[in-house]
């Protein structure tokens, strides 16, 4: 499945790129993030607990960050498992300096497996989309600016 | 395909359901069981304790109270689906019943359960939101009534916080030339809505649409309002073509998602076609 989408952000691009490549700030973000511990030169260890509906789950999962060209581009390595499933992903993130701020673009493409996938598959897309709106809300806490997501899977 | 271990707890009343809600936070209530069950046997989820809420004697009913008429939320899709008085005021409801699940599901599963869950494939929050039906909630603070509209949050989420339970669903009784339909491409495996499509229209004398609500599911993450739709119906004398063109709006501003059976832009054309066909059949019957 490929997922992709911007999102703007009051912010200048080396703020927004330093945001969203501190671990602490990371945590604070990405939903259900228990914990998150560096492990090496950008490779991170995560702990998420992950709640939708009555699907709870907990995935333990690395984070890896490449191709990393400061206040421009990134590209993150995702592979995660826990009781309902494992997730594998790529997501490449470009950011952009416009009027408002930062335009960030991200694209993504991701493999779901196990028990979710199996029974929860009409269902995955929107999930995703709903982590990832999470996500970005919260990164707009915590940058300070009003949340504006426009996600559109292909 | 054996749940984890869970805890559980029948409810003579409503307050002593409340009462145990507050205790556990994770807690679920059981309703007719037939989208928590499933998912448990399958460990995706693991509530520590469920509240079955089956046996409280007065969750069950359909009524009719000065022109509103109220459905209690452990009714079954089978007594909706089934009763004579929605039949006649209401037929939108017992057409939307007999689209959903097979006869097991109909028998066991509930309206209320069905909108708390809000599986975003579900019959019932199209219909409900066609019906601009009003959903009450109660807790231990007490009661508060909520707009469908506003009932449906996101993908599985709805309004309820925790410790709440969904009482009733009340819906104004419409008078005059009203015509009413659900239509559907049921999933083949799941009988899910791949795209369900709600039409609740109220005609002048003169034949021009006084107002129209349009609900869908399937499409999105929830089940939403086609607004788009119904402000092209609004004030608007019908036929194949303006309805045609209205039905062209189904999915404006709306994210639409896709999976293995059918795309996202797969889902988009259906809707339109559906949406075209709910107003059609709404139509033909106020006739």
């Amino acid at each position: 499945m490929k997922i992709e989408g911007t999102h703007e952000i009051h912010s200048p691009p080396e703020h927004v790129f330093q945001s969203l490549t501190d671990p602490q700030i990371l945590q604070r973000c990405i939903p259900g993030c228990v914990s998150l511990e560096k492990t090496a030169e950008a490779i991170y260890v995560a702990t998420m607990k992950v709640g939708i509906g009555p699907v709870k789950g907990t995935f333990k999962g690395n984070v890896r960050l490449e191709d990393m060209q400061p206040s421009s581009h990134y590209r993150m390595i995702v592979d995660g498992k826990g009781a309902p499933g494992f997730a594998k992903g790529t997501g490449d993130f470009n950011l952009h300096e416009n009027d408002s701020g930062t335009a960030i673009a991200y694209t993504g493409e991701m493999q779901v497996g196990g028990v979710i996938a199996g029974v929860g598959q009409r269902m995955i897309e929107a999930a995703a989309k709903m982590l990832a709106a999470q996500f970005f809300n919260n990164l707009d806490k915590e940058i300070g600016s009003e949340p504006k997501t426009v996600s559109e899977a292909v | 395909m054996i749940p984890a271990q869970f805890d559980y707890a029948r409810a003579k009343t409503l307050d002593e359901a409340l009462t145990r809600l507050a205790q556990n936070e994770d807690a679920k209530i059981l309703a007719g069981g037939h989208s928590l069950i499933p998912a448990m046997k399958l460990r995706l989820t693991q509530p520590p304790l469920l509240v079955d809420i089956g046996r409280i004697a007065d969750l069950s009913y359909i009524r009719e109270d000065n022109g509103q008429i109220r459905i209690g939320a452990m009714t079954t899709h089978y007594q909706i689906e089934s009763s004579d008085l929605l039949k006649k005021i209401c037929p939108l409801l017992p057409e939307c019943a007999a689209h959903i699940g097979d006869p097991q599901v109909r028998n066991k599963g509930t309206i209320g359960g069905s909108l708390a869950h809000s599986d975003p494939a579900g019959d019932w929050p199209a219909a409900i939101i066609a019906l601009n039906a009003e959903i009450v909630i109660v807790s231990k603070s007490g009661e508060r009534t909520i707009k469908a509209d506003d009932f449906f949050v996101d993908f599985l989420t709805t309004a309820l916080k925790p410790g709440e339970i969904l009482r009733e669903i009340r819906i104004n009784r419409t008078n005059g030339r009203t015509g009413q339909a659900y239509v559907k491409l049921h999933h083949p495996a799941s009988g899910f809505a791949v795209v369900g499509v709600a039409a609740n229209l109220s005609l002048n004398g003169d034949g021009t649409c006084d107002r129209a609500s349009i609900g869908i599911t399937g499409v999105a993450a929830k089940a939403y309002r086609a607004r788009d739709v119904e402000t092209a119906l609004n004030n608007t004398k019908l036929n194949i073509d303006t309805i045609k063109n209205a039905a062209s709006h189904a999915t404006d501003g709306t994210d639409t998602n896709g999976d293995l059976f059918a795309s996202a832009e797969y889902r988009r054309h259906l809707a339109r076609v559906y949406t075209q066909r709910a107003v059609s059949a709404a139509l033909d019957k106020a006739k």
